[in-house]
């Protein structure tokens, strides 16, 4: 038992050691010696496994590939999402400034970080970059070049909070482009894309407003200046109040979309922002221009009329007198008032009076009514 | 070891050797499995000493035809580990998980150090970095390796405690 164990372990250094040795000799072999038995190898038993390995490095390498191509295609979107945000930031800045120079004073501009709490499905607030150090006071209007974005709620020293339109809290003061129609603008209260639509309320029954109508703050109650852009009217809502319409609008601004805006100072409010949105200033102005000169032309021609009338009954009441004059015997009175008299060089016979009535009438007439004339010229 | 008992251990080393050339280029890790090494422990432990050693020197051949090293480098390697997992199998190679995955990360650790100082891989830095940095990793990776493939095919085998 003793001899076998002793004759095992015999045979198994001597088969280490042959291994060993076997080892040895392959690796001082030269590499055109060692080569051809590799190959050998490669080529017979150990084929199947080279074929496996490169079955799977072939795997590998397209997997790598793949994943090479996706990052390329993904860098490339990227790229274009980067780009494209790019391009939509500078139109939004491009529009911006030109707001800007349009209002030329009276506003802050402030960058929008917007904040929607976990629970709200709708934006209804906003971080502005500018507070009050840069002049920004609560209820401040909030302005982009679409329109109108909402209004300043708190301003601390170097930001401040604006709610938006969509905001429970939200209500300014509008009228329809040609000033027919005034209302409350309401946030509307629906889910989804409605919660970011307004509510036109209040618009007296008389008044209908077609879809598409552009509706603009009106400047009543001070905090919005008077024509800045809110919405579009989509429809009619139907309600319960019987002497009012509620109309539903297409807000000008997505807040989504807004990332620079504009905050209008008090004094600004107070003085209006004139024609910066255009549509219902510049209306208004055109209809109080032409109101204006329909009523200066108006008056001019009340005025001339007047001054006719006056002069004709001032020349019935002179060719009166003078007819009575007449029949009575009496000399005819003197005509200071005769022009043709007046303007006759000094030492010119005047004509005798014809005694008739229609010629003292025409003559006082146009007498009386040359002043009135040449009054009026200079205007 | 029976009849069963062999086919089965060949098996679960074909699967493993199979493994190796697959699983293995499919992953390229820079610390990579070796499931050479684990096939080849499974197999030693149950074949006498001089038995592990031939069956790790055509285990090394195999691995020294397909890679591109010094030819005999891994045989020689795999002969001496072969010898010695079936040498120490009664120490080592009990049924408990933690000391076989020591037993494989030892195994692949030394196989290592032995191919990389003979065949002449590395040298100064380098090989220190490749000995105590990628070596222990590699040799990490293979032991979990190994016991999770243990933890699995040990329906399949039958460990002889000599």
């Amino acid at each position: 038992m003793a001899t076998a164990a002793r004759y095992g372990s015999r045979v198994d250094a001597g088969l280490l050691v042959g291994c060993v040795v076997l080892s040895v000799i392959a690796l001082v072999l030269k590499d055109e010696d060692r080569e051809p038995i590799a190959s050998a190898l490669r080529r017979s038993i150990v084929a199947p496994l080279v074929g496996l390995q490169r079955g799977a490095e072939r795997w590998r390498s397209a997997w790598v590939t793949s994943e090479q191509r996706q990052l390329v295609a993904d860098s490339v979107a990227i790229r274009g999402i980067k780009e494209q945000a790019a391009l939509v930031e500078n139109e939004q800045l491009r529009k911006i400034v030109g707001l800007g120079s349009r209002l030329e004073w009276g506003f802050i501009p402030a960058e929008a970080v917007h904040s929607a709490a976990p629970s709200e499905e709708v934006v209804t607030n906003m971080t502005l970059t500018a507070g009050s150090v840069a002049g920004v006071q609560r209820y401040n209007p909030v302005v982009a070049p679409e329109g109108l974005v909402g209004v300043v709620q708190t301003a601390d020293p170097t930001m401040s909070i604006a709610i938006l339109y969509t905001s429970p809290d939200f209500r300014a003061s509008a009228m329809s482009a040609d000033a027919s129609a005034f209302g409350i603008v309401y946030p509307h209260s629906g889910r989804g894309s409605a919660a970011y639509m307004l509510e036109l309320r209040g618009v007296p029954t008389r008044v209908q407003l077609k879809p598409g109508t552009q509706i603009y703050t009106s400047g009543l109650g001070g905090t919005f200046p008077r024509g800045i852009t809110i919405g579009t009217v989509v429809s009619e809502l139907k309600t319960t109040e019987p002497w009012t319409r509620t109309y539903l609008l297409r807000p000008a601004v997505s807040p989504s979309r807004v990332t620079t805006v504009l905050v209008l100072t008090a004094q600004r409010v107070t003085q209006g922002t004139g024609n910066v949105w255009g549509g219902a200033v510049n209306a208004d102005s055109a209809t109080r221009r032409i109101v204006a000169a329909n009523d200066s032309i108006a008056r001019q021609a009340a005025s001339i009329e007047a001054q006719a009338r006056r002069a004709a009954l001032d020349s019935v009441r002179l060719a009166t007198i003078d007819s009575v004059r007449r029949s009575l015997g009496a000399g005819v009175m003197p005509e200071p008032t005769d022009s043709a008299a007046a303007r006759a060089p000094a030492g010119t016979p005047i004509a005798p009076h014809t005694p008739t009535q229609r010629r003292d009438t025409t003559r006082a007439r146009r007498d009386s009514v040359r002043p009135a004339t040449n009054a009026k010229s200079p205007t | 070891m029976n009849w069963t008992g062999a086919v089965r251990t060949m098996l679960v080393c074909a699967i493993l050797i199979v493994l190796h050339y697959t699983l293995r280029p499919l992953l390229a890790w820079r610390a990579s499995v070796d499931f050479l090494i684990v096939a080849l422990l499974l197999g030693s432990v149950r074949l006498r000493p001089g038995a592990a050693a031939v069956y790790g020197f055509l285990l090394g051949l195999v691995a020294d035809s397909i890679a591109v090293s010094p030819f005999g480098a891994a045989a020689l390697a795999m002969s001496i580990v072969g010898f010695g997992a079936s040498w120490l199998k009664a120490v080592f190679f009990a049924d408990n998980l933690a000391l076989n995955g020591f037993f494989l990360f030892l195994a692949k650790w030394i196989f290592d150090l032995i191919f990389l100082i003979v065949g002449h891989r590395a040298v100064g830095p380098e090989l220190a970095m490749q000995i105590f940095v990628w070596s222990p990793l590699a040799a990490a990776v293979t032991a979990v390796a190994g016991v999770l493939a243990l933890s699995l095919l040990k329906p399949l085998m039958e460990v002889r405690t000599a």
